[in-house]
């Protein structure tokens, strides 16, 4: 059972100090060694005979109608095997549902376009042929005739009179629209000393692009009607509730495998238009078909992160810097096709004041379809862009009032001795110690010696600035906020499998509801297990990858949302120890005891009395399964225990748009220095330090192996990494040479620190962690703005801020400055 | 990825590559293949024929003449320039090839294969106008030598036409040399770019990125000020794309201009 | 001088050498070294995680170069020595550089870990000991999501520290 009691105080474990047995440790990965030699298996290593290669046809118009498609000289292709068009696709399969209530319950999202290309990029129709380069040549073939209509490629003017509607059937771009109102802001706002006033500030498109694309290879068993796709879909459990209706089947003819995936990052999340496809074919042509998706493809017509508009923002400040709350007009640009969305209309709530003890809050959120790509959870998703806004509110503010960074967050802060603290929308933070984080965050950068930096780099011509964020990384959802958007939903709380099972040859054996992307997940596994069994990591058989036949699959198995440590990690424990017990139980049988007198040690089980009264665990395993002539009827012993953990939660109260939506709340806070070249708007992070408080960490290293990616990540996408179309709804960066990601040279010196404030709601007092809430972004958005405020003050209002950005604010301050407004009283 | 449908030969004399290159309509070169197959995969360009020049040994040498004269075959690669001693007579050439891309694409990528592509964004050609290198054209006619202020003919347009090969490039003595770039991260594409040389007397500036050619500016001091009023006067009109609006470039022109030749007073001293 | 005639051709029976083993093949002049490693000869370890040549998922060893095996045509290889992920170790025993990888938890997903591995091999065969920025400037070639390339580095420099 787990304990929902909250100790008074959280528990705060010091940096070295000592951890007992293998959970806290860092063994050796068990991943590492076949990757390191090349022997991981991803889905594009795997080939059946005679396998077809898809290529699909996309659309080079943003929005047009699909006036006819024709395949015949495709088809004329030797090698050739089939193609696949939107018209049959229409007929084969249904609309994959929406999650929306209208107007987004009304778009309708095929696995090819029906009738209408909604983005640049999007599958019109499918081609299979017998090798990769015949696909691509035979798409060629195809003739699509398109009627270019007019594209919409700016959120902010969706709903205007004239604009283009993407979606006939739902007669607005508007796919979902809602006020959350918590706490009373006029009030707030007649109480304040002043009121802040930001016009626009624009959280840029942007994805983590794993090195991996996607794609999967999917055969199609005629006699059964069975799919198996072999693939790297980082969330089968959803991925089939979108496309077994879609293709009229079961959930059970879908078969997801997995092993060793490139990364996802929620980029892998909605591939079920694309999966439908090769399932059509695969049928349609009897044959294993498979798709690789190019970087091309990945970055035009795969997931983008939610792009977000945040307008009208006004913060009620009192004289002495505490933040009463504030308001802002959010608008949220999904691109094309709703997909996972409109959840990240809701999950930002996770998060809603940041970490600060805001109690008046009110957000006018409203998301719209563009003819962009469709977007998708990106790693951090919805509350990155969140929390980005809170962290611009706090450094706007200071600089506006004239007040601290540091001082005007701590005193904002919510403090240590708070937790379990309860936001205004009934949230519940855990645990976290904020301002001792931010703390050994300056002291990593050695903050005292800014000023006398500063004036070293002046002396240098170069303006050097310190930049903090400071996030929170809510993990294990509540997929009860589901219903907060729409209560027809039959969605909430949350689930994770784990199966435990004893062999004949005493082999232990875990199998995994989750998918993991490089997570190591069998390493944490084996290191929960090996703790409860009273033997050795190596000794545990963690099975690589997922596959949803296994009997280690529900609802919402998958890896996402920063909640492996709980929910995977808490089946797995739930698991193990319902094996221990009919360990226990069989030997006590065997040894004629007890159970309560056997303990399980040294890979035994022995009397505690007596050890030398022990059963290795093979003779365990081969007496219940192979040798068990003569065992009590009644002994109720399996070795096989499969345990579903489900983390203790509420339905929402939908009225109010009020409840807990995530189980726990892990900090990170960073701190960055930067120094700007004034005569070109190029600058360079000299010194940056991340802070990281997730609870117990099980293995130190992954854990910060999680930062610095995250980190990594975060930096890519405040300097350079960003998703903009130009007028006719074209993707001006669709490669990794205008979309550049950080290389090696490009990563500053990364200082790292961290506490441990264990979680008091979970099984092993770890929080999820490795989403980050986009920390980088907006320590290095604070710090361009330190950097440049002796020139003018320009206030930073892009999350993205290549060269180009920072040299238009050094060029033109007063133009970012006229969206600014201090109203005092 | 997945290329067109092409043909393919691998020479073993410059004559007969010459050949293989004037009987083949659509066909192309193919040296170091880091600009090539790229334009291959996106299949924005297919040629018919891709005559590989790999095994041509006598495009691979580095020649350093008593007077300091660098001659370099068109097929010698950014990893063979760095690290060759002969091409340290003329230090600018391997510390600019050192900063393109990445120790692959330095391996690979050669000399000839970089002015060749004549890609606005790529390191060498503002290079080699400001260093006053000659480039050497052979083709079925025979061999001519043409500047490479006149080399540079449009996007991606040289002038070794249909069926011609540089075989090599000849660099002049000097050591007053200076590049400065604003670059997409570090040793990235170029944003813009500026290369001087003071060794013909008055400065000689090409700047890149900033039109389909590198554009030479004139100037007769090296003072700050006169290199970006110089640059100024110049009245470029560069292109606007998603890194740099067209005022950001005209504005980073001056300022790399500048940077270049302060640099190359450096090492000159 | 007069050295022949070379041939025009579609397609071409090549000879190459991976990992000690000479493989002969007919391949399409069109077709990636990449696609031949890893499609024709199922040598699945090198990884495609581009196709613009600029993340090094793809690299391997060539004729003692390091090269990324996506921007050159198989048929261009013909005749070459190539070494891959596959060959770094010596049976069951990894080399240094592969343990130092898992020890410093170098790799996450381990996706651009064989072109790492690969970048990193011919750093220190001609570089016994890097310094910090030698090893960046070595790996700029290779893109990784995951690690923020922290723990590769520690891992490559370590490996210099100790030999
Ligand atoms: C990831 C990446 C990043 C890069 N970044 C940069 C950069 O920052 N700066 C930079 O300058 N370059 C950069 N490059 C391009 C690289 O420098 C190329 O090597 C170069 O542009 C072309 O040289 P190549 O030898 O590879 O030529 P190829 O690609 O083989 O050929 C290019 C063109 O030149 C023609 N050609 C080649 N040699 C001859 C010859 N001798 N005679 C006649 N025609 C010939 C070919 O027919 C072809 O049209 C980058 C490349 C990659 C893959
Ligand atoms: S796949 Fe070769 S560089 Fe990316
Ligand atoms: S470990 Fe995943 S890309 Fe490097």
């Amino acid at each position: 059972m787990t304990e929902t009691v909250a100790p008074p105080q959280p528990k705060v474990v010091e940096p070295g100090q000592p951890q007992k047995g293998w959970a806290g440790q860092n063994v050796p990965r068990k991943e590492d060694k076949r990757l390191v030699q090349g022997e991981g298996v991803f889905f594009d290593d795997i080939k059946r005979h005679e396998m077809g290669y898809v290529h699909f046809v996309r659309s080079p118009y943003a929005h047009a109608r699909i006036k006819s498609v024709d395949v015949s000289k495709a088809l004329d292709v030797p090698g050739v095997y089939g193609t696949l068009t939107g018209d049959e696709v229409a007929i084969l399969t249904d609309p994959f549902f929406e999650l929306s209530v209208p107007p987004g319950a009304h778009m309708k999202d095929y696995a090819l376009a029906v009738g209408k290309a909604r983005f640049a990029g999007e599958p019109v129709a499918a081609v299979v042929a017998s090798s990769r380069e015949l696909a691509r040549d035979a798409s060629e073939l195809v003739e699509v005739e398109y009627e270019p209509l007019e594209p919409l490629v700016d959120a902010r003017v969706a709903q205007e009179g004239d604009a283009p509607i993407l979606h006939d059937e739902a007669g607005s771009n508007v796919v979902w629209d809602g006020t959350f109102d918590w706490g009373d802001y006029d009030a707030a706002a007649a109480e304040a000393d002043h009121v802040v006033k930001i016009k626009e500030l624009h959280f840029d498109r942007f994805s983590s692009t794993p090195l991996e694309c996607s794609g999967c290879l999917i055969e199609y068993n005629k006699g059964t009607g069975q799919w198996t796709m072999y693939c790297n879909h980082q969330m089968p459990g959803v991925g089939a509730i979108w496309m077994a209706p879609a293709l009229r089947v079961g959930l059970d003819k879908l078969r997801f495998v997995t092993q060793d995936i490139g990364g996802a990052f929620g980029n892998k999340i909605c591939l079920h238009p694309y999966f439908v496809a090769c399932c059509l074919l695969a049928r349609k042509l009897n044959r294993a078909v498979q798709w690789t998706e190019w970087r091309t493809d990945q970055h035009t017509a795969n997931a983008h992160g939610n792009e977000r508009w945040f307008q009208d923002i006004e913060v009620p400040v009192k004289a002495d810097g505490t933040m009463l709350g504030f308001k802002v007009r959010a608008t949220d640009d999904c691109g094309a096709f709703p997909r996972y969305e409109p959840l990240g209309c809701i999950i930002w709530a996770q998060v809603t004041p940041g970490c600060y003890r805001w109690r008046n809050i009110r957000v006018d959120f409203t998301q719209v379809t563009t003819n962009k790509s469709p977007v998708s959870p990106n790693r951090g998703y919805s509350r990155m862009q969140h929390l980005w806004l809170t962290e611009r509110i706090i450094d706007i503010v200071a600089s506006e009032l004239g007040l601290d960074p540091v001082e005007v967050r701590k005193r904002n802060y919510v403090k240590h001795d708070e937790f379990p603290y309860e936001t205004p929308n009934g949230c519940i933070y855990d645990s976290g110690d904020y301002a001792r984080c931010l703390d050994i965050a300056l002291e990593l950068i050695d903050y005292p010696s800014i000023e006398q930096k500063r004036r070293d780099a002046e002396s240098r011509g170069r303006l050097l600035g310190v930049g903090i964020g400071s996030t929170l990384d809510s993990g294990t959802n509540n997929f009860g906020q589901s219903m907060i958007l729409n209560p027809d939903l039959q969605f909430s709380g949350n689930n994770e499998v784990a199966t435990v099972k004893l062999d004949i040859f005493g082999e232990i054996v875990v199998t995994l509801g989750t998918v993991p992307q490089g997570q190591g997940h069998e390493t944490t596994a084996s290191q929960v297990v090996a703790d409860i069994l009273g033997c050795s990591p190596d000794d545990i058989n963690v099975r690589p990858g997922h596959d949803s036949y296994w009997n280690s699959h529900a609802g919402f198995s998958g890896t996402y949302a920063s909640q492996f440590a709980v929910t995977g990690l808490g089946a797995v424990k739930g698991a193990a120890d319902m094996l221990a017990g009919e360990m226990k139980k069989l030997a006590s049988v065997v040894l004629g005891c007890s159970a309560d007198d056997i303990e399980l040690a040294e890979g035994q089980a022995r009397m505690k009395a007596n050890p030398e009264a022990a059963l290795p665990f093979m003779a365990l395993g081969a007496i219940l399964n192979a040798n068990n002539a003569g065992l009590p009827e009644d002994l109720g012993v399996t070795l096989n225990c499969r345990y579903v953990y489900r983390p203790p939660f509420e339905k929402p109260d939908l009225e109010r748009k009020y409840g807990n939506l995530t189980l726990t709340y892990a900090t990170q806070i960073h701190a960055a220095v930067v120094e700007v070249d004034p005569d070109t708007g190029v600058y360079e992070i000299v010194d940056y330090a991340a802070v990281d408080d997730c609870g117990k960490r099980i293995h130190p290293q992954i854990v910060e192996g999680q930062v610095h990616g995250a980190t990594a990540q975060a930096l890519g996408a405040a300097t350079h990494e960003t998703f903009p179309y130009d007028a006719d709804g074209n993707l001006l960066t669709p490669n990794f040479y205008d979309y550049h990601v950080p290389h090696a040279l490009d990563m500053p010196p990364m200082k790292n620190g961290f506490i441990e404030s264990e979680s008091p709601f979970t099984p092993l007092g770890a929080k999820g962690m490795g989403e980050g809430g986009g920390a980088g972004i907006h320590a290095i958005c604070a710090a361009l703005q330190d950097a440049l405020r002796a020139r003018g003050k320009p206030v930073v209002t892009d999350s993205c801020n290549p060269y180009h950005r920072v040299w238009a604010l050094l060029q033109e301050p007063e133009a970012s400055r006229a969206g600014v407004e201090v109203v005092s009283r | 990825m997945l290329l067109r449908e092409v043909e393919y030969a691998r020479p073993a004399s410059v004559r007969d590559a010459v050949r293989l290159l004037s009987e083949h309509d659509g066909a192309r070169a193919l040296a170091g293949g880091q600009t090539l197959i790229n334009v291959m995969k996106s299949r924005a360009a297919s040629p018919d024929v891709l005559v590989d020049l790999q095994d041509l040994a006598e495009l691979k040498a580095i020649d350093l003449a008593a007077d300091g004269t660098l001659t370099v075959g068109s097929m010698v690669t950014y990893t063979e320039l760095v690290e060759s001693v002969e091409a340290r007579a003329r230090p600018i050439l391997g510390d600019v090839c050192a900063t393109i891309a990445d120790v692959q694409v330095r391996n690979r990528g050669t000399i000839g294969g970089n002015v060749c592509s004549n890609d606005p964004t790529n390191h060498l050609p503002p290079l080699m106008v400001a260093l006053g290198a000659t480039m050497t054209i052979v083709g079925t006619d025979g061999e001519r030598d043409v500047p490479a202020e006149d080399f540079f003919i449009g996007v991606y347009m040289t002038a070794a036409g249909a069926g011609e090969l540089v075989t090599k490039i000849v660099i002049p003595a000097g050591k007053g040399d200076g590049f400065a770039a604003v670059t997409i991260g570090k040793d990235g594409t170029c944003i813009v770019s500026a290369a001087a040389s003071l060794d013909g007397g008055a400065p000689r500036i090409a700047i890149g990125c900033v039109d389909a050619v590198p554009v030479r500016v004139e100037v007769s001091s090296t003072a700050a000020d006169a290199v970006r009023e110089a640059v100024r006067a110049a009245n470029l009109d560069p292109p606007g794309d998603v890194h740099a609006s067209s005022g950001y470039r005209r504005h980073l022109a001056e300022v790399l201009a500048a940077r270049a030749v302060e640099q190359a007073e450096q090492r000159r001293n | 001088m007069e050295a022949g005639t070379a041939e025009v051709v579609r397609s071409k029976t090549v000879s190459v050498t991976v990992n000690g083993t000479t493989y002969e093949r007919e391949v399409d002049a069109r077709r990636l070294l990449i696609h031949f490693l890893r499609d024709d000869l199922d040598l699945t370890g090198s990884h495609v995680g581009c196709d613009t040549g600029n993340c090094g998922a793809c690299s391997v060893i060539l004729d003692g170069t390091l090269i990324k095996s996506c921007m050159m045509l198989a048929v261009q290889a013909d005749g070459a020595t190539i070494e891959t992920v596959e060959g770094l170790a010596e049976g069951e025993e990894l080399t240094e550089l592969q343990k130092s990888f898992s020890a410093h938890h170098a790799l996450q997903c381990g996706y651009c870990t064989p072109g790492m591995l690969m970048s990193a091999t011919a750093l220190l065969r001609s570089n016994a000991h890097p310094t910090e920025a030698e090893i960046r400037k070595a790996i700029q070639g290779n893109i990784c999501r995951c690690t923020g390339y922290v723990n590769i580095v520690e891992a490559i420099k370590s490996v210099g520290e100790t030999s």
